[in-house]
């Protein structure tokens, strides 16, 4: 294969972790919708799942709000963020009955000594299982006990564990055997040889790409999937048919 | 190579990290460098303080493929009395042609001076230096201004180029001011818009790819240069043109 100093991917792209808007501590660097999609352009992402940054440290309720700005018919879809309270489960709920819900993330609140446990997120738990609607989990706010345990009680229940970092290496494997209904996405997945080998090792159909920008620059792992040893069926998967699968309600692998 | 242009990668480890699944595997170091067309990889042993444990390891690893790996030597000052003797060893028996060090280990900042007959053995000859730079006061890469003033014929490289915002404008600002200041790319962090700010402040002639391989696979990293939004040229510069020149390959 011949390497370029320009690079397009070269099957459809749909992005499975795009955070939009400000930190508090932090302002994007897109600072509009056209911004976002001009970056897209740039590195050949035709779909992204868009989230609002102010759902992960500040508030679910309004950054949900604070989302329908950047949405886009064809181009922008919502994640909506969620946590065990009855005003954000009201406001899920709400969003779900004008069909607008294809996707829930996980809020964060082990930052405030609540536990991923079933004694605290059952009744959430059991409705996104019922309504087929799959939770989006970001790894570096999760224990790795607590997921096995408490997702093992929804078994139904489709989750995208998100931005697995070297220093998640040895949670990857277990947690996907243990959980057959969870698929990884690929942003931080950077231990050497790792993606062929999960992909040998679980079949293709069990990753979805997804760049997690704006934490992360957008294309160098679109770039990494690329020059891969995954078939071209895997990788048109990883970047767009998985996910597209898994936002039908059609996640589930049991 | 990249459309004609050889690539280097600057930073990259031999020793297993089995805790994060880094596995210095030859064959899947290969693997990855060929996957993205890189020619050659640097790699180093930061493990053994007294350093010829590491430097031996080393130069066996890149022994079974010279025309694919080049060694760097690694001392500590924790072992201060032997660190011009295990270089003199390493360089001229072993035939690693740069040094790494990696103050986070050490109980020193990077510019004190139990560093700096490190710093004048590199300086007579004319060698670079690496050094793991980023949020640890040790390894701040504001410091490497100061060596790079006193050893203006060795080559001073900041790992990483400081990792986060306020150390990378250090380590821009240190490249600014001394022209033996060079900023390595690697890092976990991958932050938008870093590679651009590298090259736009500090210049495309004083930035070099770095992956961290084996503790990271090389592609991601090389990914964040080619998908940058940065010339052609400045590409070349820093995927091998600055590291060729620098190690004189």
């Amino acid at each position: 294969m011949s390497i370029q100093f320009t690079f397009r991917p070269r099957v459809p792209v749909f992005d499975a972790n795009v955070r939009v808007g400000d930190l508090h501590y932090q302002p994007s660097p897109c600072r509009n919708r056209d911004q976002l999609l001009a970056e897209m352009g740039r590195h050949g992402v035709e779909r992204a799942l868009v989230y609002h940054a102010q759902t992960e440290e500040v508030s679910p309720i309004d950054g949900n709000g604070f989302l329908e700005e950047w949405l886009e018919d064809r181009r922008l879809f919502p994640q909506w963020s969620i946590m065990p309270t009855p005003d954000s489960m009201a406001q899920v709920e709400a969003l779900h009955e004008q069909g607008r819900v294809r996707s829930v993330r996980l809020h964060n609140m082990g930052y405030v000594g609540l536990p991923f446990r079933p004694w605290a997120f059952a009744p959430m738990l059991s409705w996104l299982s019922e309504n087929r609607i799959p939770l989006w989990i970001p790894l570096p706010d999760a224990d790795a006990d607590e997921l096995a345990m408490t997702l093992s009680a929804f078994p139904e229940l489709v989750t995208v564990l998100v931005g697995a970092h070297y220093s998640h290496a040895l949670w990857v494997r277990p947690l996907m055997t243990t959980l057959p209904n969870t698929y990884l996405e690929l942003s931080r997945i950077e231990p050497l040889g790792e993606v062929e080998a999960l992909c040998s090792e679980y079949g293709a159909e069990r990753f979805v790409y997804g760049s997690w920008y704006d934490r992360l620059a957008m294309g160098s792992m679109l770039f990494y999937l690329h020059h891969s040893d995954i078939s071209e069926s895997d990788l048109e998967l990883i970047c767009a048919g998985n996910l597209l699968r898994i936002l039908q309600g059609e996640g589930r692998h049991d | 190579m990249i459309e004609e242009q050889r690539v280097i990668d600057f930073h990259g480890h031999t020793g297993r990290l089995d805790r994060y699944n880094g596995v210095d595997d030859p064959a899947l170091i290969l693997h990855a460098m060929d996957r993205v067309g890189i020619d050659i990889s640097c790699l180093f042993n930061i493990f053994h303080p007294d350093g010829t444990t590491g430097n031996d390891i080393t130069a066996r690893f890149v022994a079974e493929h010279p025309d694919r790996f080049v060694g760097f030597a690694y001392v500590s000052p924790m072992m201060a009395e032997g660190m011009v003797a295990e270089l003199t060893r390493a360089i001229d028996g072993l035939g690693l042609v740069a040094i790494k060090l990696y103050p986070p280990y050490t109980q020193w900042d990077l510019n004190e001076p139990i560093w700096h007959p490190i710093y004048e053995f590199a300086n007579d000859r004319g060698l670079a230096i690496i050094f793991h730079t980023g949020t640890d006061p040790h390894s701040d890469p504001g410091l490497l201004a100061d060596c790079a003033a006193q050893f203006p014929n060795a080559n001073f490289v900041a790992g990483h180029a400081g990792n986060v915002d306020e150390p990378r404008a250090a380590a821009i600002k240190a490249a600014q001011d001394h022209p033996n200041v060079y900023l390595e790319t690697c890092s976990t962090f991958r932050t938008p818009g870093v590679i651009e700010q590298l090259v736009n402040e500090a210049g495309a002639d004083r930035i070099l790819f770095g992956s961290d391989i084996a503790l990271m696979d090389s592609r991601p990293q090389l990914g964040k240069i080619i998908t940058a939004d940065i010339s052609d040229e400045a590409k070349r510069l820093v995927c091998g043109g600055n590291a060729a020149r620098l190690l004189g390959i």
